[in-house]
């Protein structure tokens, strides 16, 4: 195999629309790390300035600037090893420690929960729970829900062959779409608003405004951004969608397309999904083939384009606005909001940007209605979310709940509760923006009302179970560190609070801050109020959660842990 | 001002006060005009706003949360209330923990134009209290031995002032953001010195730095002269540009320059030259006394009478021998406005040529 120039790579790229980290990739991919003389070629093929991209560069953790070490084949990184809540407590630690000869280093979750520890090389993920069993494989699909409950998203999802054009056309695939382009965009927008999908990424915006707005807005070309960044810790539903249904997706950004009147859209996935890279691109290719991609589509005057781009290893970038500077190249900073993506989104055009469970809905809505849709829920709540479950559970993995379902349903009926002898400690929601839940809290139900109403949220649907032999000091310290970690750095309250919120939740004599339990209080409480008050985003805001809810949940831990 | 208010159409209201603005102006905007003190530390009203230290926040009735009101435009009907008690609150524990990341918080007014801003606030909001100990932030480049800018990151509070200041005043983009979170650093390319960098040593991200982290090395050199600074406004005499800068003096001595924010050619701009190159005024090499060259070819001090005498001979030689076009004067950026104009009515009244120029011509 001949090794391409720096020449043919940025000539390859240049042109094509966002591509800064289609082309650092390329640089990594072939030289195993990103070398002075690449960023310098990369900037001036960009026409970035070097010391932007320089910066830009430090702040993506999957882009090395080591050189491998002679350990490595030629341009391969070095491995990377989930570290994230569930890992960490599944071998995590002793497979760090085993592949250190090899240069490894420690990733945040990598969206493997179900099935610990992920290891990527290159572009496989090797899973396993010791480094001896550790082996290539592919995302376990969801287990089915034992009481049959109808599903929606995830219907088909386990038919033989849904992957592929012809297995997913035979499963009643790309019929949502023709559906929609008999209809007008208008009527197409109407119906996702009265099934009252919302947003399934975590904010829970009503999809149908935000389409209806794009569509309204002024400005050309119009986007739409499937954001397949899933970067929350405790978080894999969207691998599930992306690894088995991708024509499920695809068949919904281009619905979305249809009835916003845009003509480009991106698949924003994250680094750690390398195989999912695979399967996107085959997808891709066999849709265009089939004319469902392109120019034309299914003989109208419609126009829709997917173009795969992969994130460098920054959960920031999961964040709408980050995710947008970051495809156009910037640095990866928030967006000050408003003005919001239905005006001002990609290259400041109007764009519509949806999470993949959002958007894989779509297909099944416009195939079987609204209304349909709607009375999936339960308690008067509309449709179904999917729940990646990991953690002290004896079925971990994808659920997909209707709306409003008991959370004590889902973690002991559905996917058999504790190991014999234990019991529940506590739960996180939102993946870890939600905080812990513990006690009667856990006689809530799956909606966002029943989750407000004790201080959490359901968000993006991740959910890690803690049983009684756990530390949650310590899980609640590792929590913190990873909101530290990927603090973007923009605004204080979350660059300083999650750095000094870390440093009090820290054991074994690395801790700062009062030793007094009242002043302990008083300080993480007010860092917590202000940054709930005050951050510029989500992250900032939903940190604090998990100190608010520890002191809530555990008193007695929190009033040793400070003593100590 | 005065027009602006007057053609405003629209209204909000303003800590209880309807007030009028103009379509565009940012919240923080009307509220500066109404003469609301907000606290800032990111904001420098020739940036765009960043809404990075959320200082600036207002309580925006409808909103759940605070908003930025440095980032937040100002529309029609809103509902602003500037101070409360928990804004406050917020404002306090912000600068608190801003004080908590810093080696020290009280520096030389000398650093820069800017550097007394954190100092300011943390008196205003009494949050001087020692709260939220933990590791500091940046770290300070001492191996950057430049003679112009002291990279003393150890104050670095990531406002990104800097960073903005150099790419959207100055369009150098020399400078930019390494890492994140509370690893965030001021870089250049590669993380090397400012020298080997595209900077031109403008000095505009020392003046904006609120902290004194970016510092003017020529003008903290005179931090132990006794005396109180004092500030004369001038023009920068080094070019036709005509930039405004208020030089600092300690009793009879000058011990830096910093540019006038409201200078009407430069807007708080200035070149290397105008901000850095003050140090000639007390150079122990400058001449003070004439010199005259002897029979034996060699310098010697003289007085002001042998020394004009001699020069005088020396041009009417020339214009007696070569006519007067052979007399070309040269005026030096380094002296004053003053002994500049005299100078070209030297020239042209004296030898009537006009054959007379600056050696600053910009
Ligand atoms: C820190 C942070 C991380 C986020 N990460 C993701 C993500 O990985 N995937 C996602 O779809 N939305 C994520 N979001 C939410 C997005 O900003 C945005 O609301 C969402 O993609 C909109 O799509 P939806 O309306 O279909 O949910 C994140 C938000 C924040 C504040
Ligand atoms: S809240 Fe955190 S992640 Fe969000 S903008 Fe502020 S620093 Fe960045
Ligand atoms: S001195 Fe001027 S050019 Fe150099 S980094 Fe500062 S602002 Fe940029
Ligand atoms: S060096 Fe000064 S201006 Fe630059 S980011 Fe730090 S504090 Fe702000
Ligand atoms: S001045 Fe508004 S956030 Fe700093």
């Amino acid at each position: 195999m001949t090794v391409p120039t720096d020449k043919e790579l940025s000539e390859h790229w240049r042109n094509e629309p966002a591509p800064l980290l289609p082309l650092l990739h390329a640089f990594h991919d072939r030289d195993g790390y990103l070398s002075d003389e690449a960023i310098d070629h990369v900037s001036q093929a960009l026409k970035i300035p070097i010391a932007e991209l320089y910066g830009t560069v430090t702040f993506y953790h999957h882009l090395s600037r080591r050189e491998p070490g002679s350990h490595a084949p030629q341009g391969v990184a070095a491995p990377r090893v989930c570290m994230g809540p569930i890992c960490s407590l599944r071998g995590g630690p002793a497979i760090l420690e085993a592949l250190k000869s090899e240069g490894a280093t420690a990733m945040p979750c990598a969206g493997r929960c179900d099935e610990p520890v992920p290891v990527l090389r290159g572009a496989e993920v090797f899973v396993g729970m010791t480094p001896e069993s550790s082996q290539a494989r592919s995302s376990p699909m969801p287990p089915p829900n034992p009481d049959g409950v109808e599903e929606c998203v995830f219907a088909a999802i386990r038919e033989p062959g849904r992957a592929g054009i012809d297995g997913y056309r035979k499963t009643c695939g790309y019929e949502g779409l023709e559906r929609a382009v008999a209809v007008s965009p208008d009527d197409v927008t109407e119906i996702i608003s009265e099934s009252q999908l919302a947003g399934r990424g975590g904010a829970g915006f009503p999809t149908g405004r935000k389409w209806k707005a794009v569509a309204e807005a002024s400005g050309e070309p119009k986007t739409v951004v499937c954001n397949a960044d899933e970067g929350e810790p405790g978080c894999f539903k969207d691998r599930a969608i992306l690894d088995y249904d991708p024509h499920g997706l695809i068949e919904g950004m281009a619905i979305a397309a249809y009835a916003s009147g845009a003509t480009r859209g991106f698949i924003y996935l994250r680094y750690e999904y390398p195989e999912t890279m695979n399967i996107l691109e085959r997808a891709i290719g066999e849709a265009e083939a089939a004319g469902y991609l392109g120019e034309s589509i299914l003989g109208k005057d419609f126009d829709f384009r997917i173009y795969l781009r992969r994130g460098a290893g920054a959960y920031i970038c999961g964040e709408e606005g980050s995710l947008l500077n970051s495809l156009e190249g910037k640095h990866p900073f928030p967006r000050n909001r408003p003005p919001y993506p239905v005006t001002h989104g990609y290259e400041n055009l109007p764009t519509v940007v949806n999470n993949v469970e959002t958007l894989a809905s779509v297909p099944h809505i416009l195939r079987r209605g609204a209304e349909w849709y709607r009375g999936l829920g339960q308690n008067g709540h509309a449709g179904t979310k999917l729940i990646s479950l990991s953690g002290d559970i004896r079925r971990p993995g994808n659920y997909e709940v209707p709306i409003g379902l008991p959370l004590q349903t889902l973690l002991h009926d559905w996917a058999g509760g504790p190991s014999d002898g234990r019991s529940i400690r506590a739960v996180t929601m939102a993946g870890l923006s939600g905080g812990f839940l513990a006690g009667d809290d856990l006689d809530v139900t799956l909606d966002e009302p029943s989750i407000r109403s004790v201080g959490s949220m359901l968000g993006a649907g991740g959910i890690m179970v803690f049983d009684d032999s756990r530390d949650m000091i310590a899980v609640a310290h590792a929590a913190m560190e990873f909101f530290a970690e990927e603090s973007c750095g923009k605004c204080f309250p979350c660059r300083i609070g999650t750095q000094r919120l870390t440093e009090r939740l820290a054991g074994g004599g690395q801790g700062q801050g009062p030793t007094d339990l009242t002043e302990w209080i008083d300080e993480v409480t007010d860092i917590g109020q202000t940054m709930k008050a005050t951050s510029a985003c989500g992250l900032g805001m939903a940190a604090p959660l998990i100190t608010e809810s520890l002191m809530r949940c555990f008193p007695r831990l929190v009033a040793e842990h400070v003593k100590s | 001002m005065i027009m602006k208010s007057s053609t405003a159409v629209a209204k909000m209201t303003l800590d209880g006060e309807e007030v009028g603005f103009t379509p565009g102006e940012t919240v923080y905007e009307v509220a500066e005009r109404h003469r609301r003190e907000i606290p800032t530390l990111c904001y420098d009203p020739r940036l765009e706003p960043f809404g990075g230290c959320r200082l600036c926040v207002v309580e925006l009735e409808g909103a759940r949360a605070p908003v930025a009101s440095c980032t937040t435009k100002a529309e029609p009907g809103m509902v602003i209330r500037t101070r409360t008690d928990a804004i406050d609150a917020h404002r306090r524990t912000l600068l608190e923990l801003v004080a908590s990341e810093n080696r020290e918080n009280d520096v030389d007014p000398l650093r820069g134009y800017a550097s007394q801003e954190l100092a300011t606030l943390l008196d205003r909001y009494d949050a001087r209290t020692g709260r939220f100990a933990g590791s500091h932030s940046g770290r300070t480049r001492d191996d950057d031995d430049n003679p112009f800018i002291l990279r003393d990151y150890d104050l670095c509070i990531s406002c990104y002032r800097c960073v903005r200041v150099c790419a959207e005043q100055q369009g150098d983009y020399a400078i930019s953001i390494k890492n994140r979170g509370f690893a965030t650093e001021i870089t250049t390319e590669f993380s090397g010195l400012l020298r080997g960098s595209a900077c031109v040593f403008c000095g505009q991200c020392v003046q904006t730095c609120p902290t004194g982290a970016l510092a003017d090395r020529k003008a903290l050199a005179n931090a132990e002269v006794p005396g109180k600074i004092e500030k004369t406004r001038t023009i920068c005499p080094y070019c036709g540009v005509g930039c405004s800068v208020d030089v600092m003096t300690k009793g009879e001595r000058v011990v830096g320059v910093q540019p006038a924010m409201d200078g009407p050619a430069n807007e708080g701009a200035l070149c290397v030259k105008g901000q850095f190159a003050f140090d000639f005024v007390h150079h122990h090499e400058r001449l003070v006394k004439p010199w005259v060259r002897g029979e034996d070819g060699r310098l010697r001090e003289a007085s002001w009478d042998e020394a004009l005498d001699r020069a005088a001979q020396g041009f009417l030689k020339a214009v007696a021998e070569h006519g007067r076009y052979s007399v070309y004067g040269i005026a030096s950026g380094r002296a004053p406005h003053e002994a500049a104009y005299t100078m070209q009515k030297f020239i042209r009244m004296g030898f009537g040529t006009n054959q007379i120029d600056n050696c600053s011509r910009a």
